[in-house]
């Protein structure tokens, strides 16, 4: 490790060259979004990695009735966080978070993106191609976190503004956060690009020529029981 | 004299030191990485991984939020004397750990037919044992695992498959796995035995410490051209895109039937795990 390379604790750290963005976001923000754009994000967001969480969010959307949160163009995340309740204040404190895999959430996502108007998703790994439509047509990008970036991320938190449904286990409620400088990047765009797809889409192009390689290397490797060295 | 206080003592430090950092081998393979990674995103990422590592070891913080479910592995000597249990020692070391751990750690053991979630469970830890003979202390592994790779393991029974079919396979494995299990990842492969067997042999090879070839040339030459196959797919960095796709590819085998199984393990970046030696005279050394 290079002494002075990573940021003193406590202190945001916002990758270089990323975009800060202020939430809430119009809808022309969200479009000018790109694929690949690192961004800092500041203002509030919500988050929750429950299943039943989002089960019981996307029947609120579809039967039109509201959220305790009103998350009309605002950001939802798979991010999961430590809420602590140890010192009996009316709000408990985050004392760490992360993001979960977003595509295990793939079945009730394009129902929250289109039900509740949200302008940014994210957590880890993508979303399908049901949902990138979503996204399009609803003007929401998704966005990626770092998995395993813990010690990053938690310092972006401010405050616990919000905790709701507080019958589930801290990662499962739904917690809205307000953050500063939260670094992420754009991985699916307003615009349906999703850079998940092109990738799978360009690996699985690349497949037959990768395994052709695989195998002009295997013929020109040493036999199977030659001595160990 | 190797006492029950002390292996809970090891056991719950294992546990904890997985979580607050990342394996030295694995910082040295991710700032390779970013020396010949060509994608912008991938560069930024890498750079985001090792700083992630560095803060959590620096503020004794949690690498990732997913602390896994707690998986040891130990090998016990057939000389070592043992005062008090073993296993029961191992579980109350995970247990008054999960109890004093600063910060507290989230529930992510879930009974796998109601979804109830705690940080116990039948056969938590799981700990596996093997023996070594004539030697007298006792050596323990620590891995937990954590969804994000763990969701992506596979175990395929071939007939008589061909070489080609055993590494179309791997590679079959790691591109359904794509960009979810935050890469760059390790893969373990276990090739032949039983069932359970090629399993605990992907396992052990994941564990296998990254720039360590395997003994047999034509083994070692496998494991190479698996890692160049396994960049060359492209998901890069967290599944943004780029080359390091792939720390290491480490591949074991054993003997099997006409029916073998081929087990494909991974484990993700931070690539969780450490472990210790016990001495007979009740001395640790701390191996990773």
């Amino acid at each position: 490790m290079t002494p002075g390379a990573t940021p003193v604790a406590g202190v945001p750290a916002v990758p270089a060259g990323a975009t800060p963005l202020r939430l809430p976001l119009s809808a022309p923000d969200v479009r000018a979004l790109v694929v690949g754009d690192t961004v800092a994000l500041s203002g509030e967001i919500t988050i929750s990695i429950g299943l039943p969480t989002h089960r019981r969010m996307a029947e609120h959307a579809a039967a039109g009735r509201p959220l305790p949160v009103d998350l009309r163009g605002g950001a939802f995340f798979h991010l999961s966080a430590y809420l602590d309740e140890a010192d009996g204040a009316a709000l408990p404190r985050a004392l760490y978070m992360n993001p979960s895999t977003s595509t295990r959430y793939n079945e009730w996502m394009p129902t929250l993106v289109r039900g509740l108007g949200l302008r940014l998703v994210g957590g880890k790994g993508g979303l399908d191609a049901a949902s990138a439509q979503a996204l399009r047509e609803a003007g929401c990008a998704y966005l990626s976190f770092l998995g395993g970036g813990c010690p990053l991320l938690s310092r972006a938190i401010e405050a616990v503004v919000a905790s709701h449904w507080t019958e589930y286990i801290s990662q499962f409620r739904l917690t809205t956060l307000r953050v500063r400088d939260l670094p992420a990047t754009v991985a699916i765009d307003a615009h349906g690009r999703s850079l998940y797809a092109d990738l799978h889409d360009a690996a699985a192009q690349r497949l037959p020529q990768v395994l052709q390689e695989l195998r002009a290397r295997r013929e020109a490797a040493p036999r199977f029981g030659a001595p160990p060295t | 004299m190797i006492t029950a206080e002390l292996i809970q003592h090891v056991a719950g430090s294992l546990y904890e030191r997985a979580l607050k950092g990342i394996p030295a081998d694995t910082h040295r393979a991710l700032q390779a990485a970013l020396g010949h990674e060509s994608s912008g995103t991938g560069r930024r990422t890498l750079m985001m991984m090792l700083d992630s590592a560095d803060a959590a070891e620096r503020e004794g913080a949690l690498v990732c939020t997913d602390v896994g479910i707690p998986v040891y592995s130990v090998k016990v000597g057939t000389r070592a004397r043992l005062e008090g249990p073993l296993r029961a020692a191992i579980a109350q070391g995970y247990e008054a750990l999960v109890r004093r751990i600063d910060p507290p750690i989230l529930k992510m053991v879930t009974h796998p037919l109601t979804h109830e979630r705690g940080h116990t469970g039948r056969d938590i830890p799981i700990v596996s044992f093997d023996m070594v003979d004539g030697d007298d202390g006792l050596e323990i592994v620590c891995a937990p695992k954590a969804m994000g790779s763990g969701r992506w393991e596979e175990l395929k029974t071939f007939v008589y498959p061909t070489l080609e079919q055993i590494e179309s396979y791997v590679l079959e494995v790691v591109a359904r796995a794509g960009s979810q299990p935050c890469p760059p990842i390790v893969v373990g492969v276990g090739i032949g035995g039983s069932f359970d067997h090629a399993a605990r042999l992907a396992k052990q090879q994941v564990l296998r410490p990254l720039g360590q070839a395997h003994p047999e040339p034509a083994i070692a030459a496998m494991e190479q051209r698996l890692l160049g196959a396994v960049n060359a797919l492209g998901f890069g960095p967290m599944g943004l895109g780029g080359q390091a796709g792939a720390m290491g590819v480490h591949v074991d085998y054993a003997g099997s039937h006409g029916f073998m199984p081929v087990a494909v393990a991974l484990n993700c970046w931070i690539n969780r795990r450490t472990g210790a030696r016990i001495d007979a005279d009740g001395h640790v050394e701390w191996t990773g």
